[in-house]
Order: C-alpha cells, then structure tokens, then sequence
C-alpha cells in the first residue's frame, strides 16, 4: 500500500495556474523528488499534501485515506521547512518535545519519546542547548525530529538545502541521506538543485509549468531522459544539445549540423521512421565526450578548446567544433589549453536524439 | 457542500463589513446631518432634517446673524477665516518641518546609526506620558519666552510633537531600501546629497506622502495645546469650535458645520497624495 | 585596468576581528577569485577595496596610487553586490544610465553607451521595462550593465551568482569568464562555491576567519595545498582527513590511523623531526579512495559501505573503515549496495601530510 497517492492535483490562483496535473505514488520507506525550476508548481504541490494549500480540484490519500478534507495537523505528515523554524528560545528537548504536549501525550512517554527520536537523528548531547544557539547542520537534524517524533506516515522536506554555503551543503546532504536510510520513512522533498535530487532520491519527478514531465528513478532520469528539458536539467554541466537532421545516404546515415558529421549508420533502421525529415536534437552529456591531442578513435573529430573550466578532479572542456560549442569533461590534461587543438570522440552508446518539435525523445 | 459553505462565508464577510463601516460613519453623518438642522432639531433623533437649512453655514462666515429666527446669540463676533488660516498655517508648517528634520533624522538613524540605540528610544519615551503633564510646564516656559499666542509658539510645539513619529514612521521606509543601492550610487561618484535626491526620495516617496498625511491628520486635529498656548491671535480651528456655545447651551448645528468643514483640507490632501500612498504601501521587493 | 594591492589590511567590526593583516596581489587583466566560507571577510574586503569601508589598518593601491584617502567615488572602481542595484522606479534604461547621470554626460553619448553595453549582455530588451518584471539572471545582468556603462579600472563582483538557480550560476559563470577574457577586465570576485572558484578564477585566494589560507591557481590548490583548511575547501567531495601517527614498520615508514596505515617511506624525509612522534593528519583525496570487492596483493584495508550518492557520471561512496567514515569518488560502472562488504586501497603517492598542531602541510 503506498503511503502517499496524489492524483490529478490542480491549483488555480487567481489567473495563475501554479499546477496543472500531476500525479504520483510514494512507497513506504521509497524517497521521492519533486524537482524543478523556480515557478514550476513543486512547493505548491507540497503544500497541497501538507494541508496548507486547497487544491483546486485532484485527490491526495496518506496511507489510503483521503485526506483533502483533513487539517494539516491531523493529517499524520512531518513537514520540514526551507529555514527549518527552530524556536530559538526553548532547548532542543522542548523543540521536539513541543509536538507531543500538543497532542496531548503525558509527561512521562513524552520524555521517552524524545530521547528515542534524539538518538535516532544523533542529537542526544545537544538536548538542552537553545534553539539560537544551534548550528545549521543540528538545526536541520533537531527539524527531522522534530517532525519524527510524531510517528508521521510521510515526511515533506521544502528546499531542505537551499540556503546553505556550497561545503556546508555537500556535509548536510550525506547527513540527510544516512538518515533517510536509518529512518525509513516515505519523503518527498522538493529541491531545484538537480545534484540533491540525484544524491537523496530513490526516484525523481522532474516539473515544468505546473506538470510532471518525467518520473523514474535516478538512473532512469539520468540515462533515459525522455525529453529535452529533462536531459538538459539533470547533469551537471548540462548535457549538449546539438540542433541537427538525420541525411540517408544508402546505408549510411550521418547526423548533420552545418559543417558537423557524425556517423550513426548503426542505429539508422531503428529512428528511420521518426527522425526523416524531422528537425532533431542531438544530446551527448560531457562526459561521454572524450578528447585526445592525437585522432586515436577514427571517427574522432577535430575541435578547438575555449575554455577550461577546472572543477575538481576532472576539468571541463568547452570546444568549438564547427562552429558548435560542446562541452566535454574528462580528466585534466595539462598539455591541452585555451587555443589548443584536439580530437574529441563521441560515445555512439551514450547518444540522445529527441524531436526539436515535440521536445520527446526519440532514442 | 463546499460551494454553500463558501456563500455563507461571503455573507458573513460583507455584513461584517457593513456593520463596521455604519459603526465608523455613523457620527459623521450624524454630524452632516446636525449641521444642516436647525436650534429645534440638533436634539431630535431623526437623522434627515425635516426642515434644512444652511444658515449655520453661513453664520461661521457671517457671525452676527441669527440662527432661524430663534434668538440663540454666540459669543462668536468674528467669522471663522482667521481660525482656519492660523489652523492651515500651524499644521501645514508643523508637518512640513517635522517632516523634513524627521526624514534627515530618520536616514541618520537608519543609515549612519546615529544616537545609537538609546536616542531612537529617548524619542519615543515622550509620547509615552499624557499631553496634559506638559501643559503646565509648556506655559511657563512659553510666557517666558513670550511665545504665547504666536505662530512660532504653536508651529515649533507641533514640529517637536510630531517629530516622533516622523522619524520612526520615515526610519521604517528607510529602511526597506538595501543600502547597497546607495553604495553603487556612492561607488559611482554621487555626494551623498544626490543620492538622496536621485535615489532614496524617490524610492520611499510613498512612504513620506503616508507620514506626511498621518503627521497632518495629528496636527490639524490637536486641541489641548493649541487651547493652552492660543488667546486670541492663533486660535486655531479645533479651539474655535470649543468656543460656539451660547447661554443656552452648545451650537451644535454650527459645531457640526464648522467640524465638516475642518475635515475638508485633510480629505483634499489625502486625495491628492493618494497616488503616491499606494505606490508606498505595495512597493514590494523584486523578486 | 590596473592591478591592486592590499597590505596588511586589518578590519574589526565591534568585538570581532574580521579581517587580520591580510596582503593580497592582484595582477592586471586577472580574474582573481576570493573564496571561503560564509562570514570569512570575503565582502569585507572587496568594499575595502571599493572604499566603501575603510579598513583600522594598512593600505589599499589601485595601480600604483594608494587609495586609502580616495573617497569611493573617485576610485574608478565598479561592484556588483550580491543584491543587484537595480531601482524599481525607473526602467532598465534609466538604471543602466544612472552613473553616467551622475557624471553629468550628455544625453547622446548615454545613450549610445547604455546600447552599448545591453548588446554587449545582451539584455536589449529590457531596456524599456521595469525591473520589477525581471528574472534573477536578469536583474543581475542589468546590474553589470549599470558597472560596465562607466568602463570602471577595476570589476568588484560580490557572490554575484549566489541568488541564482544552480542552471542559470552554471552558464552566467561561463559568461561573465568570457567577458573577463574578451575585454581584458581586473576582475575580483567572491564566492563560498569552491566549484565555482576554481572554474572560473586565474588564481584563488582561500580565506578563512579573516586569514588568507593561501593563494594561488586552481591546480596548485587542489594538488598542493599548504593548509589542512584549503585542503578540504577545494575540491569536491571533500578530501578525507584521517589522524595518524608516524611509525616504523622494518624497513618502511607508515602513517597509521589505527584502522589503516599507508606508506610513506619516500617522503620521511620532509617529515621534520620533531614530528617524528607527535601528531600527523592524513590527507587523501576520494578519488584516491580505490574500492576493491575482493581483496589484493598489496595494502587493501577491509570496509563496509554507509552511504552511496549518485553524481549522475559518477559515484561517491562512503565506506566505515574501522571508526572511520571515508569517501570515495568512482564511476558509475561498478554497483554497489548498502552494507556491502568491499576493500579500501589508496594511492599512497598521493597522500597529503599535514602537521596536526599548525594545521600545514609536510613540504
């Protein structure tokens, strides 16, 4: 039985429609994203299962119950917001604690029910340490528990990471993402960074104006984009996109973009029927763009670098191949700088080609 | 079931609604009504006058004519014009000076932290105590300054009375404005004058219109002082509308037009300005 | 454009000492990047420089002026905050003209150079519109306009791609590079984002807590860093950090953490002596991190993994070797599972030593 069932959700305000039918399932311990750009109907979708937007029309159901008609507060949902809204002047203790007297539980499961929740979100040495006191990394953690300590059936989390420093982030999240595993319960979290989304999800549901384009898993999403907005979201840097056309010659067939040939003979029977003709996309993520100083792959071709953009381990590649700037990324080559000329080869496994028109994807 | 539930709700809302603005309007069409009632109605119940008549109008211009033919005698013998000249002056320029030094004030405050937190609090602490312990002190100083009964004296005590709430109410505005606006204007070479003028004035004049009109409504309407401090030469309005009483009783019918007629200049400056109130209240952040 | 100097500028704003006798270099035509963590003195130091602030001690040189005394207005100094200033009450015109206002030019001449600086950022459009209706990409754009009207000598950007979706920071920081590049601009430009530091920057300086850690380009950064605190500010995931202590094992020299040891017989030597016994901290980069899933000739240490976070082309593992957690950066060919067993080996050349006491690296 799913702990979270949403179906056809819309939501009219005023003229605007924030979101227009969006439809999913969250199993019990399964972490779903919703992610997308800023406008994209993501935070309204969550606080229309949190209770604290009505619907237009559409049906939200927390562990098969129809809960449309329930306040937010008897809805059995943990919700975590963007700035996690500790109150600064109780302790931690009474932070989580705060919940609990509420709904009324006596004093005594009270305090048992707070250390159990303090263990599992490791916060037992900071129990009576002041809210304003509290780092960011325990505030987040003191906000999970908060929300845990009443036995919810889902968790929401809002933008959990939005407003923190880049190496604060990447701590957080492995944080986030070894509670999530030790916890289990069913989350849904909303996020427009797409490198949250790949770390702490089991399965993505990529939005646009108000609609979900894509769900899958992590995997599926990254692999099997199905459609250009969503290759183009996901992966960091975004995948190239190439405007190209497919030219049949006999057996032949080459993907062409002014000056730009690359060879695709063997998948041509397979896309025949939906890409003559057709204006196309070609996408290739960077790192399936491999560069050499010397033509090694046979069908590599010529490109000159512009850029170099370190980031790491590796270094991105910006290069000018017949007039289209691609990127590659690749371990960093010191030989190779801004002017040099190089061979870049093109993974024919990892290739993406979608319909510029209809925006899907065709292979 | 939803769908009833909402009219209900619309109902409700709007009978509210009327309910609070008959409670708010009430005595002002009670007054409209006095003052165009005659000596045997101002204690009748009826809010339409059975016979109108404009004469309590007129006789604040013209004092020495009787009321409808009764023989009620004021001890009004000059028209209003004077009181309400000395009123436009007191308030007009009261405001204006307390909305200049409070908006530099303000922007001391708010920019330069200027008194640090204690003066910003000294302000506010003598609005905390009645109008009326001031009085006595207020005279005696007055009298030996020789302030009483002139401009000076009334103009300077409603500029340091509104003062106050100049400077927070204009501290507020202020301070919506990011001071990295003005840096980039400072980064490019203008004085701080100019970005004053260029910058921070336009952007919070919204918000000075809103002061500037609530600073007047206060000033225009003050009584206590301007009755202490006025003896004949400054009366201003409110005062002069203390003094219609003959030796039967109050003039009700000419307190009543005398009190319309007093609401008018502020009424025109809040329609004039109301342009730039709104731009006051919905300036929202960019996002 | 003229190269700056700072020396020994100190800063305190009421208790707290933001900035401690820091010295800085930067070089005519360079994209230099300020990078650190949030409150480090990172703003501090670019309004010194602006003279926006005037720093308790030292002196700031614009080319070969000192500028202590030069009033902000006069510097020929133009900066971009993290909050654009962009005035709602006048259109994009009028804000991008505004400094040219200030300056009293003619009406002509504003004209043709505001054009000319919206083609250059391509923001044409916006000129007739109020800014209240542009995006964040937008305004900041129209920001950069308003500094780059005057053709200042010196380009102060204060985290100016803090704001923005993670999509639009990734093409704006390739933009305002190729800008830098095309117009030959001193560039000085904070971030917390040491991704975006090291894409970007022709040479970086860390600071942290007031102290500049150390300066120089991405690469030097990330293979040799000086200090333990840029060794995990640069690069992501962030370098593993292991106490050990230095033992003779026969023949060779090992660090041990007491869960694993790894060889460092080559470089004893550098090891002053009175480290000999005291106290070492290790440092190893994740993609030094080897998993094995069995066994080999060699040093392998035996682990369980905690944690594994999708990086879309690659993977980070968090593996518990003994009391430690570490990180290591694979590809995404290998699967693995939570709780699997697997075997950690290192690239010993590799390994960064760093003094426990001064936090400095072993030269």
């Amino acid at each position: 039985m799913p702990k979270l069932v949403v179906k056809n959700l819309r939501k009219v305000f005023e003229s605007f429609e924030a979101v227009k039918d969006v439809s999913f399932q969250v199993e019990e311990k399964e972490t779903l994203c919703l992610l997308g750009p800023s406008g994209c109907g993501k935070t309204t979708t969550l606080r229309i299962i949190a209770g604290l937007e009505v619907p237009t029309s559409g049906e939200v159901f927390v562990d098969g119950v129809l809960v449309n008609d329930v306040p937010p507060q008897k809805r059995q949902i943990g919700l975590v917001f963007q700035d996690y809204a500790i109150f600064p002047h109780l302790s931690v203790f009474e932070n989580i604690a705060y919940g609990l007297r509420v709904r009324k539980m006596p004093e005594s499961q009270i305090e048992t029910k707070v250390h159990e929740t303090a263990a599992l979100v490791d916060i037992e040495s900071i129990l009576d340490v002041p809210g304003k006191k509290l780092g960011l990394s325990e505030m987040q953690r003191v906000a999970i528990g908060r929300s845990i300590a009443l036995n919810p059936k889902l968790l929401l989390l809002d933008e959990p990471l939005s407003n923190i420093d880049a190496k604060a982030r990447e701590r957080m999240r492995a944080e986030l993402g070894k509670l999530q595993k030790e916890i289990g319960i069913a989350t849904v979290y909303v996020t427009h960074d797409q490198l949250e989304a790949m770390t702490l999800a089991d399965r993505i549901a990529v939005m646009r104006n108000g609609l979900i384009e894509q769900i899958g898993t992590t995997s599926e999403i990254y692999d099997n984009a199905k459609t250009l907005f969503v290759a183009n979201f996901i992966g960091s840097p975004s995948m190239n996109l190439i405007d190209c056309e497919v030219a049949y010659n006999e057996e032949r067939a080459t993907l062409k973009s002014g000056d730009f040939n690359l060879d695709i003979t063997e998948f041509a029977e397979t896309i025949r029927d939906k890409s003559e003709g057709k204006e196309l996309v070609l996408g290739i993520r960077p790192e399936n763009v491999s560069l050499d100083l010397v033509k090694t792959d046979p069908k590599a071709i010529e490109a000159e670098v512009q850029l170099v953009e370190p980031v790491g381990a590796k270094s991105i590649y910006h290069l000018k191949i017949s007039g289209l700037t691609v990127l590659a990324k690749g371990y960093p080559m010191p030989e190779v700088n801004v002017g040099s000329n190089v061979w870049a080869a093109f993974n024919k496994d990892k290739l993406h080609l979608f319909d510029k028109k209809t925006e899907q994807a065709i292979f | 079931m939803a769908r009833t539930k909402g009219v209900a709700k619309t109902v409700v809302r709007y009978l509210l609604l009327i309910v609070v603005c008959a409670w708010t309007l009430a005595p002002v069409a009670w007054m409209v009504s006095l003052s165009f009632k005659g000596p045997t109605e101002w204690y009748a119940p009826n809010l339409i006058p059975i016979q109108p008549i404009i004469d309590n109008y007129i006789s604040l211009f013209i004092p020495t004519n009787p009321i409808g033919g009764s023989h009620f005698f004021t001890s009004i013998t000059e028209p209003i014009t004077k009181p309400l000249i000395n009123s436009l002056i007191a308030a007009g320029l009261g405001t204006l000076f307390a909305v200049l030094v409070g908006f530099l004030a303000a922007y001391g405050v708010s920019r330069y932290r200027a008194g640090g937190t204690f003066i910003i609090f000294f302000t506010l602490l003598t609005r905390m105590l009645p109008g009326a312990t001031f009085v006595a002190p207020l005279m005696v100083f007055y009298s030996s300054i020789r302030f009483i009964d002139t401009y000076a004296g009334l103009i300077l005590l409603y500029t340091a009375v509104t003062l106050t709430y100049a400077i927070w109410l204009m501290k507020g505005f202020i301070d919506e404005i990011p001071p990295e606006w003005e840096e980039a204007a400072l980064l490019e070479g203008a004085s701080p004058w100019t970005i004053l003028r260029k910058v921070t004035i336009p952007l919070t004049k919204g918000g000075l219109a809103a002061s500037a009109l609530f600073i007047f409504i206060l000033n225009w309407s003050e009584f206590l002082f301007a009755l202490v401090i006025s003896v004949t030469q400054v009366t201003t309005l409110p005062v002069q509308i203390s003094k219609y009483v003959s030796a039967v009783g109050r003039m009700y019918g000419t307190q009543a037009s005398l009190g319309i007629i007093a609401t008018i200049p502020s009424v025109a400056l809040g329609y004039l300005i109301q342009k730039h109130l709104v731009t006051g209240f919905t300036f929202g952040r960019i996002r | 454009m003229v190269g700056l100097r700072l020396v020994n500028i100190s800063k305190k704003a009421g208790k707290r000492q933001i900035l401690r006798s820091t010295s800085l270099e930067i070089l005519d035509k360079e994209l230099f990047v300020i990078a650190g963590p949030p409150g480090a003195g990172k703003t501090t130091l670019l309004k010194i420089i602006a003279g926006l602030i005037a720093p308790d001690e030292g002196e700031v040189y614009i080319g070969d002026q000192m500028v202590n005394a030069v009033p902000p207005g006069e510097r020929d100094v133009g900066m971009v905050f993290e909050v654009p200033p962009i005035y709602p009450n006048r259109t994009g015109f009028e804000n991008i003209a505004f400094p040219l206002e200030i300056k009293k030019m003619n009406p002509e001449s504003i004209k043709e150079r505001v054009e000319e600086v919206a083609g250059l950022l391509q923001i044409t459009h916006l000129l007739k519109r109020k800014p209240t209706t542009y995006s964040g990409g937008e305004l900041q754009r129209v920001a950069l306009a308003r500094v780059l009207v005057r053709k200042p000598r010196v380009l102060l950007l204060d985290e100016p791609l803090k704001n923005l979706d993670a999509k639009i920071r990734e093409r704006t920081r390739v933009e305002l590079k190729r800008l830098q590049r095309e117009f030959g601009m001193t560039m000085v430009f904070s971030t917390h984002d040491q991704l975006e530091a090291t894409a970007v920057g022709d040479r970086i300086a860390v600071i942290n807590d007031g102290t500049i850690e150390q300066v120089g380009a991405p690469e030097e950064l990330y293979d040799s860093p000086k200090t333990v605190f840029t060794a995990r500010f640069i690069g992501s995931p962030t370098m593993n950090i292991i106490e050990c202590a230095l033992k003779q094992m026969g023949e060779s020299w090992v660090l041990d953490t007491s869960d694993f040891k790894v060889d460092v017989t080559k470089r004893v030597q550098a090891i002053e002596r009175e480290a000999m016994t005291s106290e070492l901290l290790l440092g190893i980069r994740p993609e030094d991190v080897i998993l094995l899933n069995s066994p080999e000739k060699g040093r392998c240490f035996e682990g369980q993994i905690e944690l594994i976070q999708n990086f879309g082309d690659e993977r980070v593992v968090t593996v518990r070797v003994g009391k430690v957690s570490l990180n290591s950066l694979t590809g995404r060919e290998r699967v693995f599972r939570y709780g699997q067993k697997v075997y950690v080996k290192f690239k010993e050349e590799k390994a960064h030593i760093f003094y426990r006491k001064t936090s400095f690296a072993v030269m």
